[in-house]
């Protein structure tokens, strides 16, 4: 599939902000085999003193932004064209959870898609007994990590419901998993924390999905805005797959990666330090629009 | 009397040596003092048969000289827990820790070969990971570490070294070996600590110090600053100790150590980034910093880049450490090397990177995650102490949070086995190690403490070098976990001994040329802190002088409503002054303020200007406690004001004629003429009750001048010559201005492009628009007219220097 995105980010400050420095995590990135950015470019407005670009530790693009004189309002605009390749089902060779930690073990290395970055807690996600005695509920003997974590994709989708009024960026993955509700974020919280307590290596993806479905198929949840869904290392044959709890589905061609990272302050599309003193308001709007190719 | 019974009776007298004659080393437990033998050790002789010398008056004598020394220098601590924020006395233990050279510089070795591999591992760690990709470091310890830094993996460090001030705990073990208990690399305190504990025993024991061969460690810190120095990029670029701030457990170090090697004292906010570079806000604008030296836990160094949430870092400065423009001590990352778990590596890591075995051994560490060591940690669970992996704590230092293993055998919910397959990779095992013993006097007689001791190691531009000295911590009680000063530990001085005369290095090179360094320029933030102790001071004397003067004639009257004293009163009701109150809390929160104010900047301050200024927030409070209107306050105001005078005097007579003095200067001046605009308006006017003049000149301190000058009685017309428009009376507002134009014009920025600064412009045309008033033109309207310029003064002032 190819795409032509478009993501809008505003925000309006009660107060003049003096300045500012930020971090945006906005550009879909390449990755082998399964999505490749043909071009891309973010606008930001007011035109920063300062801008560079930056590769984080797990690969993502970053934009480095700084403001030196009073604004009111920060506008960031990304426009970017995406070849997205429709991955083949692999059969499931993941192993059991018992197996699954001799093979995490086994693997001696501290690249960026070690599964050593993904297990205990990161910045956002300590332990939580309920979200790990929910997680043993459906973990039963003999399943794959595979079946395990498809069956908790399904069971969290059942049980949310998905509300973007019932939480806030700073919801904790306790909180949401208590109010059953939430947006694509606290789902994905909940489902990594629950994953991680059965010690199967869980991170967090942001990224865009289709906006409008095609023909006949229903549109999916979080096309209006950022979204966000699950990753898991499955053992070395499987590696990591993908799956999207808002949707109960794995992450296919309707998906398009912008980063990953072990929980949403490793990927938060935009960062930022200011000094203000009122409150700020914030729009997002997205479009993921499938090119026309000749056939 | 025959000699021995003479010696018997010597003895008898003297509980000190009757002390060190019953003086027993624990059974099985090594001593610093008296070696396996029974004899002592040859380095302790000097000091032991001096001690013997002395009777008990004359040791309290010498252990108050060391205590008064560390009340003046003001060194303290804070401490943590129930009693939270409180300042406390620095508990030194008078009796030095002395070890003999040659056992040092064997240690001192050890040590070196230490910190050099730790600088490999964390090179490698943060480069290629080929200890992990090579097994010799599993890679869970290090991902879900949270000393791990993402952020700054693959930025090699500017000068190209992550380390260049570290310590280590160390311990000896009953057969007289040390053994390293933990390294602290990521921001190691205790070496400014270390220094003081010098000075105030060298008070105790001058003379045993002075006959005694014991290294001096201002070489050591000398060639730590001149290394610094040297990591400049620039020559005039700043080199700073970046502290979180006096709420911190160590402030009192950071302020000293900045204040003892010349550098800024700087907190987060103080920094700024502008194109990669890590820039301070001064009062002269932006100026590069090339070399901080980092007291601040490196997560909260960039709170965009590292921990979101903290309020103590600068956004920007893992930027600048990627455009190489800062060198950082030591590098942001380093602390994953304090980690406990990679004691149980090290040992082969150094045989792998460098083929050769540690000439000192870490205490014996096995790391859970593994089950051949999981399954040795239960086998030997009796011997082990349990405590967690990625503590970055030795295991006496942890808050409890490390348990021996033979209490939890009868406490244990799961079997041992269990718990540590179900929990291992969370869990360290760690030989449960006696340390050594060293003497400490406790009631009048010395007894055996256990002790830890911290050694530090810097990068100078010769290599590592060790402090010859240290910090050593000794316990309260007979048992090590006592060691910390949170829990009633005490800290000794570390005398290394050698039998040769030693070099008497101070911080001063002699053979160096002489250069006049003027002082770097002043921070945004202590120029703030400065200006507004100026304020707060004066604020604080303009309450006292009109309280005084209220109270005196209250005293007279005994009637609150007598008309003067009801109006005074109502003037004072509108600055939130109440005379109900003898000793006002408005009042003691203006000296609050200042002190507030002053401990943001300790590091400018002389001990002694502390000091009067805490005395003068201690006696106010008393008072606020005590005092009776009338006489009795009175008196008690004149107490105050004398304090405040000698802080005053203090600041004036030692304080470097600079910047920063002049900050304080001007907020004095320009409180001062607040006070004295607003005095005049209110008690000199057509309407003013009787006696309103008289007390007027009192408050302002010119009933003398006064009489001198006019030869008349009191009239509105002379009051307000001598106290409004007089040029050489310094309680006059003229005065004021005149002085704030004077240290404005030396301000740095005064003029730009030839053309006069607004904050200078506005002075000037202020003082210019008093200068020309006539005594009849003083009118009410006029008053506040000055006032509000004044008050607008002070603001430019803020938006010009301190933002």
């Amino acid at each position: 599939m190819l795409y032509d995105i478009n993501l809008r980010i505003e925000y309006d400050y009660d107060f003049p902000v003096s300045g500012g420095r930020h971090m945006v995590r906005v550009l879909p990135r390449s990755i082998a085999g399964r999505q490749r950015l043909i071009a891309g470019s973010v606008g930001i407005r007011p035109q920063p003193v300062e801008r560079t670009g930056v590769i984080d530790f797990f690969e993502n693009q970053a934009t480095l932004i700084l403001f030196r004189n009073a604004h009111d309002r920060l506008e960031i605009d990304m426009q970017a064209r995406v070849q997205v390749d429709a991955t083949n089902d692999q059969p499931d060779f993941s192993p059991q959870i018992g197996e699954l930690s001799r093979e995490i073990a086994a693997c001696w290395s501290l690249a960026p898609a070690s599964p050593h970055h993904f297990t205990g807690h990161s910045p956002r996600l300590p332990d939580c007994s309920e979200i790990s005695d929910y997680a043993l509920s459906v973990a039963a003997p003999g399943m794959t990590v595979r079946e395990i974590a498809s069956a908790l994709c399904t069971r969290i989708h059942s049980d949310f419901t998905y509300d973007v009024d019932a939480t806030t960026v700073d919801t904790t993955p306790q909180e949401a998993f208590r109010l059953k509700r939430g947006v694509c974020q606290d789902f994905v919280h909940v489902m990594i924390v629950a994953l991680r307590s059965l010690g199967i290596p869980a991170g967090y993806v942001s990224g865009f999905l289709r906006t409008i479905p095609p023909a006949g198929k229903e549109r999916l949840e979080g096309a209006d805005a950022m979204h966000a869904w699950v990753r898991l290392w499955c053992g070395p044959t499987n590696g990591w797959v993908e799956l999207d709890p808002t949707n109960d589905m794995p992450a296919g061609t309707d998906h398009i990666v912008v980063g990953y990272g072990r929980d949403y302050a490793d990927v938060a599309p935009v960062i930022g330090i200011v000094k203000s003193y009122g409150q700020q308001q914030t729009k997002q709007a997205v479009d993921v629009v499938p090119v026309r190719q000749p056939a | 009397m025959t000699s021995k019974a003479a010696e018997a009776e010597r003895i008898a007298g003297n509980p000190l040596l009757e002390g060190l004659m019953t003086y027993a080393p624990l059974p099985g437990i090594a001593d610093e003092m008296v070696s396996p033998d029974g004899s002592i050790r040859p380095a302790w002789q000097k000091l032991l048969s001096a001690l013997g010398r002395m009777d008990e008056t004359e040791l309290a004598n010498r252990f108050a000289r060391a205590d008064r020394y560390l009340r003046d220098a003001g060194v303290f601590y804070r401490a943590y827990g129930k009693d939270a924020g409180g300042e406390r006395a620095w508990p030194l233990s008078h009796i030095p820790v002395v070890i003999d050279q040659a056992e040092w510089e064997n240690l001192s070795r050890g040590l070196i070969q230490r910190v050099e591999l730790l600088e490999m591992i964390a090179a490698d760690i943060y480069g290629p990971a080929r200890l992990v990709s090579e097994g010799l470091l599993p890679a869970q310890l290090i991902g879900t570490n949270p000393e791990y830094l993402r952020p700054v993996v693959g930025v090699a460090p500017a000068g190209g070294h992550f380390l260049h001030f570290c310590s280590f705990e160390v311990g000896r073990g009953p057969d007289g070996n040390w053994w390293v208990l933990s390294d602290r690399t990521e921001a190691p305190s205790g070496a400014g600590f270390a220094l003081e504990n010098r000075v105030a025993t060298a008070r105790a024991f001058s003379d045993v110090y002075a006959e005694t061969h014991v290294h001096r460690l201002a070489g050591f810190f000398g060639a730590f600053r001149d290394a610094l120095l040297a990591g400049r990029q620039f020559e005039d670029d700043r080199i700073a100790v970046l502290s979180p701030g006096p709420a911190n457990e160590t402030y009192f170090e950071h302020a000293y150590i900045a204040r003892y090697l010349g550098f800024m004292l700087l907190e987060g906010e103080d920094l700024t980034v502008v194109n990669g570079r890590v820039m301070v806000r001064t009062v002269a604008g932006l100026k590069h910093v090339s070399v901080l030296w980092r007291r601040l836990d490196a997560s909260f160094a960039d709170p965009l880049e590292l921990n979101h949430q903290s309020q103590l870092g600068t956004p920007g400065i893992v930027e600048a450490l990627r455009a190489g423009s800062v060198r950082i001590v030591n590098a942001l990352g380093s602390g994953i090397l304090e980690t406990r778990a990679l004691l149980a590596f090290t040992p082969t890591i150094s045989r792998h990177l460098t083929g050769e075995d540690l000439q000192l051994p870490s205490i014996a560490t096995w790391w859970c995650g593994q089950q051949a060591e999981r399954d040795h940690v239960a086998a030997n669970i009796e011997n082990m102490v349990i405590g967690p992996a990625y503590s970055t704590r030795p295991f006496f230092d942890d808050n409890g949070r490390s348990v021996l293993g033979s209490t939890l055998r009868e406490n244990a919910k799961l079997p041992i086995a269990d718990w540590l397959s179900n929990d291992g990779a969370r869990l360290v095992g760690q030989e449960a190690v006696t340390l050594s013993t060293t003497p400490a006097y406790v009631d009048g007689r010395l007894v055996p403490r256990p002790m830890s001791l911290r050694v530090f190691a810097a990068r100078t531009r010769d290599g590592w070098q060790i402090m010859p000295g240290g910090f050593a911590r000794i316990s309260s009680g007979s048992d090590v976990s006592a060691i910390t000063m949170q829990e009633g530990g005490s800290a000794a001085d570390v005398w290394i001994v050698s039998d040769r005369p030693v070099d008497r290095t101070s911080l001063l090179p002699a053979d160096e040329a002489f250069t006049r360094n003027l002082p770097g320029s002043l921070p945004s933030r202590a120029a703030d802190n400065l200006f507004w102790l100026g304020r707060y001071i004066e604020r604080a004397e303009g309450a006292l002088r009109i309280l005084r003067a209220w109270h005196g004639r209250f005293a007279e009257y005994a009637d609150p409503d007598q008309p003067l004293l009801k109006d005074v009163s109502d003037y004072l009701k509108q600055l939130d002054v109440d005379t109900a109150e003898p000793v006002p809390s408005t009042l003691l929160a203006s000296i609050d303020s200042a002190v507030f104010s002053a401990s943001n900047i300790r590091d400018r301050f002389s001990p002694d200007g502390w000091l009067a200024l805490a005395d003068l927030a201690k006696t106010a409070r008393r008072f606020h406690d005590s005092i009776q209107p009338g006489d009795d306050a009175t008196r008690a105001m004149t107490v105050l004001l004398r304090k405040l005078a000698g802080f005053a005097g203090l600041v004036h007579e030692n304080m470097y004629r600079f910047t920063g003095w002049r900050f304080l200067s001007v907020g004095r001046y320009l409180e001062r003429g607040l006070h004295m605009t607003r005095l005049l308006r209110h008690l000199s006017g057509e309407d003013a009750p009787d006696g309103a003049l008289d007390m007027l000149l009192e408050i302002g301190d010119s009933v003398m001048t006064h009489r001198r000058r006019y030869n008349v009685a009191t009239a509105r017309l002379t009051v307000t010559d001598l106290l409004a428009l007089d040029p050489l009376n310094p309680r006059s507002v003229l005065y004021q201005l005149n002085e704030i134009k004077t240290e404005i014009e030396q301000l740095p920025n005064a003029y730009s492009n030839g053309q006069m600064s607004p904050f200078y412009r506005e002075a000037m045309r202020l003082h210019a628009g008093l200068a020309v008033m006539t005594p009849e033109g003083m009118t009410p309207e006029a008053y506040r007219h000055f006032e509000t310029e004044l008050e607008k003064l002070s603001d430019i002032l803020g938006e010009t220097y301190l933002s």
